[in-house]
């Protein structure tokens, strides 16, 4: 391909690909993301839940062998 | 907030195995290169970096599809998830050659325990992320 051609190309190609007018976005989403989480306040955890989560816990102390097994797995 | 439904299911699925993911891997990292610890870990990484996040995702959007029909709380759902990681990563070591120290000896309370575990944080977490993403 010539240096011409190459440089047609490469005109075609700028002109075909529309450049983004607006590269950054026009406001900040974060605290409209942390609106949404207080709007979803964490469910209450039930008393059998936390008795499960200290047998869990207890698990893993017995069987410290099951943590890394637990890793793999999650 | 209707838009995309099950690729915000996904995003919420991935969202816990992928954080666990970090603390995961580096600890085995830390653990083979640091102290030599002598596992080829290495060879069974690509099963919790790669399957793992992607069926909690595809889990995730199972519920959305089933929860209508089967009315199946998301902790039951996601306990039941284990049933299917666990001969899958089983498979895996199996396929490459891998063995975690006493594996046979703690696989009863390894299952009872991730059925709990994969109860509580469905249950708790994976549920909040749903709300927060405007599916559940």
């Amino acid at each position: 391909m010539s240096d011409l051609n190459e440089k047609e190309m490469r005109e075609l190609l700028k002109r075909s690909v529309d450049p983004s007018e607006k590269p950054e976005l026009e406001r900040d989403l974060w605290p409209q993301m942390l609106q949404r989480i207080d709007r979803h306040p964490a469910t209450p955890v039930a008393w059998f839940d936390w008795a499960l989560a200290a047998l869990l816990g207890a698990a893993c102390l017995l069987f410290p062998g099951i943590i890394p097994a637990l890793l793999y797995h999650f | 907030m209707n838009r995309h439904p099950y690729l915000r299911a996904y995003m919420a699925g991935i969202f816990v195995p992928t954080l666990v993911v970090l603390v995961g891997v580096a600890v085995f990292s830390i653990a083979r290169y640091a102290y030599n610890f002598p596992a080829p870990i290495e060879r069974v990484m690509i099963f919790p970096m790669a399957v793992v996040p992607n069926l909690w995702g595809l889990w995730n959007m199972l519920f959305l599809v089933s929860h209508s029909k089967t009315h199946l709380s998301i902790g039951w759902h996601g306990a039941l998830l284990p049933l299917l990681l666990g001969p899958l990563g089983l498979l895996l070591m199996h396929a490459l050659d891998f063995q975690i120290p006493q594996f046979l000896s703690i696989l009863p309370v390894l299952g009872v325990v991730a059925l709990a575990a994969y109860y509580l944080v469905w249950k708790y977490v994976v549920s909040f992320l749903n709300g927060v993403l405007g599916i559940a």
